[in-house]
């Protein structure tokens, strides 16, 4: 290996002499045939001198020397990798070998530790090293998921087999130690990515989420993490965190719908988006080539603009004659000045969710019957376990745990639900008794909704916008679940979803957290704004549902309950039952009024969704159209059409710039694809809506200047109406 | 001048910054000047939308119309940073009470004269 010039090394020259002794005396490869690994004569004593310079020098002094050291000198590739290779299963019993193992072990736990750029705590060694030492990780990675010699990540389970198998409370310190060390070796391997802004030339399949969920997979860790979630509460406590961690680094943007399909419907799957991506391509290409010139460019064409007070304006270019649109377009795009705006907040999270996963079908068929595992069994054990730990704010839990909790959550139960439709859709004999709302309870208890409205304000409050996205999904996916609850056959099912839903459209806090949440949207990033709408709209479409609850399903559930309380009662012996008939016949009327209230109540909980702020949120997220998919351009469409025809609260659209964004959508250089299912849709709620607009300027001449602006809901309504509102008259 | 000898090197030269010319803002003295707003309000008597069946055509000419305004009022910006800017101003006190006279206008006789 080249050593640099002493004079111009990074590291402490002594440092590095320190730590190259000690690799070499570890062991080396024999120089017999057979290329085994001989372990050096003080091999443990070394190794616990690599641990005390890893922990006195590197992180006493908050230097990275070691590691870098460590890493020149090949020390996981060249030599722990063959010593954990030299421990085979059939010598578990072998005590020395056993501590060889759990001493490479401590070792590499911090050597693949996540490393943070936390402005106050960083140093310079840390920019000088941190770049080096982030592809060194990956370089460990690849080399501990694809060792051949032995399973690497299964030696390190069975490392702490021994003190797992203690019963928890005869667990000693360092027992519980050795498992949160081997957790946390699972949660770096899961963790570790190519660093976002560095191109990675190494082979990329060989560190991919596939890749290591396929080591995961062979190496039986599956087993071991359900085994861990499923005993989450009995045998383990404190280790609820972590094993949450690794799935999260496990499962982190993957998409659900395409886990639970087959290999068929996969390719289908794929095949229709490429064939998608390709027509968009081409409608693209083909709009380009409309406005493209169709003689050379120095062909000089150059026309004059007459305006108005007798100005004229010059517009060059043979395409600018075509018609008025891009000749209008041309004027404005020649123009160079740019508004000053405040540079954007850097976001130190966000490279933790990172890209989307793409995975290979093994490793789809491997993670899938894991998801599946992990519902029939861990879920509840592991998630109320872990809401428990939250909210008694334990002292190990980190900030981000939070995040990942509601992460996790809203990815499961999303997964559940698609489970189930792909159940439901092969027809699959479903003689179980566990219905499979029973399998995700744990999240539709009432504490757990303390839990999330609680972080939902806090977060909110914090500006912490990662986790209040995380919230908001986890929210979205709960609610969805409860809904399909109430279509489920078994009566429980739907008396539990109702209870749920009555107290959600009774609480007034949450509907104007929601309310106040989409209405302050400001430079929040993208993925926010899709939690939010989503949040929202399934919000008002369920609670709308909810409301319209026709009159004989409430008989039929107060019948119910009266059935239930009647049972109870025999139960107990006593004898009311003249009390109950009575009430019987006023059943109807009760159920009327009921529903008639609540539709009052729905309205008045809809108009917290028209004021400007909400309008412009739809608005920011609509300007996006060329990228999103059908249902959250459908998000978008329900939302302007519920708030121009249903809520007679068009006028908050008659802005000019929300004029030029429909018009665009439809007609203008780059529109919505001609072949993709909402284009119908919006083309007439544009039209719908672009024709009302006309029918108002002639109607209210004066609407030409507030067109400008956002308007005030009083001024918004004297321009709908013509009349002023009255404050004292209930609409 | 003394000699011609020094080339002019000789000669004292200010130094001082001169103060920049401010940049041209589009705010609400602007917009409430002859150019602003009450233009577009002139202007508007001879806009023609054809109404019911032309919706896309009137949004274009609408749109057309707004463009060729901010383009007079304020030439550097773009149309839709314009459209921010303009919207922006919109929430300043003076721009709020005058907007609220121009929809006055509108309204019918009887509940301007409540006001008096």
């Amino acid at each position: 290996m080249e050593q640099p010039d002493a004079a111009e090394d990074i590291v402490h020259p002594e440092v590095r002499a320190h730590i190259n002794s000690l690799v070499s005396a570890l062991g080396g490869v024999s120089a017999d045939d057979d290329g085994q690994y001989q372990l050096g004569d003080d091999a443990l004593e070394v190794l616990r001198d690599i641990k005390r310079w890893i922990r006195f020098y590197d992180e006493k002094t908050n230097r990275m020397d070691v590691a870098r050291c460590l890493h020149q000198a090949n020390l996981i590739e060249g030599d722990l990798l063959p010593i954990l290779a030299l421990w085979p299963e059939n010598a578990s019993d072998s005590k020395f070998k056993a501590r060889i193992a759990l001493a490479s072990i401590e070792i590499m736990v911090p050597l693949t530790w996540p490393m943070e750029y936390d402005k106050e705590r960083t140093t310079l060694n840390h920019y000088r090293h941190m770049p080096v030492l982030e592809l060194a990780q990956v370089a460990y990675k690849r080399a501990i998921i694809n060792f051949d010699g032995a399973r690497i990540l299964h030696s390190a389970v069975r490392t702490a087999l021994p003190s797992m198998a203690i019963p928890i409370g005869d667990r000693t310190a360092r027992d519980q130690g050795i498992i949160k060390l081997v957790l946390f070796f699972l949660r770096n391997m899961a963790m570790i990515t190519p660093p976002p802004n560095v191109k990675y030339d190494g082979d990329e399949s060989q560190i991919s989420r596939s890749a290591t969920i396929d080591a995961f997979s062979y190496q039986d860790i599956f087993l071991v993490l359900l085994t861990l979630a499923s005993n989450m509460g009995e045998d383990f406590r404190t280790e609820d965190t972590t094993v949450m961690e690794i799935i999260y680094h496990l499962v982190k943007r993957v998409n659900v719908d395409h886990l639970f399909m087959n290999e068929q419907q996969l390719n289908k799957a794929k095949a229709s988006e490429l064939s998608d991506l390709m027509s968009k391509e081409t409608s693209m290409l083909q709009s380009y080539s409309r406005k493209g010139s169709t003689r050379h460019n120095r062909f000089g064409a150059m026309i004059w603009v007459k305006r108005e007070d007798g100005k004229m304006s010059s517009v060059s270019g043979p395409d600018a004659l075509a018609d008025s649109v891009t000749k209008n377009q041309k004027m404005d795009s020649t123009k160079s000045y740019r508004p000053p705006r405040r540079a954007r907040k850097e976001d130190k999270d966000e490279k933790d969710l990172g890209p989307p996963a793409k995975l290979n079908a093994r490793a789809n068929n491997q993670l899938r019957s894991f998801v599946e595992d992990f519902l029939d069994s861990a879920f509840n054990p592991l998630f109320q376990h872990v809401r428990k730990t939250i909210d008694r704010e334990a002292p190990y839990v980190m900030q981000y745990h939070r995040r990942q909790f509601f992460y996790l959550v809203s990815w499961f139960l999303e997964a559940e639900r698609a489970r189930r439709k792909s159940n439901n859709q092969s027809k699959k004999p479903n003689g179980e008794d566990v219905s499979s709302f029973n399998l995700v309870a744990a999240v539709l208890t009432q504490e757990m909704f303390i839990t999330l409205t609680k972080s939902l304000h806090e977060a909110f409050e914090m500006k912490d916008w990662n986790e209040l996205t995380a919230v908001m999904r986890c929210f979205t996916q709960i609610l969805l679940t409860v809904q399909e609850m109430t279509e489920s056959k078994s009566e429980d099912d739907q008396e539990i979803a109702e209870n749920v839903l009555s107290r959600l459209f009774y609480e007034e806090a949450t509907h104007d957290a929601i309310a106040t949440i989409i209405r302050n949207y400001k430079t929040q990033n993208f993925d926010y704004l899709d939690a939010a709408t989503e949040l929202v709209h399934h919000f008002l479409r369920i609670l709308e549902a909810y409301s319209k609850q026709n009159v004989d399903m409430q008989v039929r559930s107060r019948k119910r309950t009266r059935k239930k309380k009647k049972e109870a009662n025999q139960a107990a012996g006593t004898e009311d039952n003249a009390e109950e008939n009575d009430e019987s016949g006023n059943d109807e009327e009760a159920a009327e009024r009921i529903s008639k209230e609540r539709k009052f109540d729905f309205q008045k909980f809809a108009l917290r969704f028209t004021p400007q702020g909400v309008v412009d949120a739809y608005v920011a997220f609509t300007k996006f159209y060329r990228e999103l998919n059908d249902s959250q351009l459908k998000r978008a469409h329900r939302f302007f059409y519920r708030l121009a025809f249903r809520q007679e609260m068009s006028v908050m659209l008659f802005r000019v710039d929300i004029v030029h964004l429909m018009l665009n959508m439809i007609k203008g250089p780059e529109p919505l694809e001609k072949s993709s299912g909402m284009y119908k849709d919006w083309e007439e709620l544009a039209k719908q809506i672009l024709r009302k607009c006309v029918k108002k300027i002639e109607q209210r001449p004066e609407l030409i200047v507030e067109m400008l602006f956002s308007k005030l809901q009083s001024t918004a309504f004297f321009l709908e109406y013509g009349y002023e509102k009255q404050t004292s008259e209930k609409k | 001048k003394p000699t011609d000898s020094g080339l002019g090197i000789d000669e004292e030269v200010s130094v001082q910054k001169r103060a920049r010319v401010p940049n041209v803002k589009l705010d609400e003295d602007r917009l409430l000047s002859d150019a602003g707003i009450p233009r577009l309000r002139k202007r508007a008597r001879n806009l023609k939308l054809k109404g019911k069946g032309h919706e896309f055509s009137d949004a274009s000419r609408l749109l057309t119309f707004y463009q060729l305004w901010l383009d007079d009022l304020f030439p550097k910006a773009k149309f839709l940073d314009a459209l921010a800017m303009v919207e922006k101003a919109g929430h300043k006190k003076r721009l709020v009470v005058a907007r609220n006279e121009w929809i006055n206008e509108g309204k019918p006789k009887h509940s301007t004269a409540d006001d008096d």
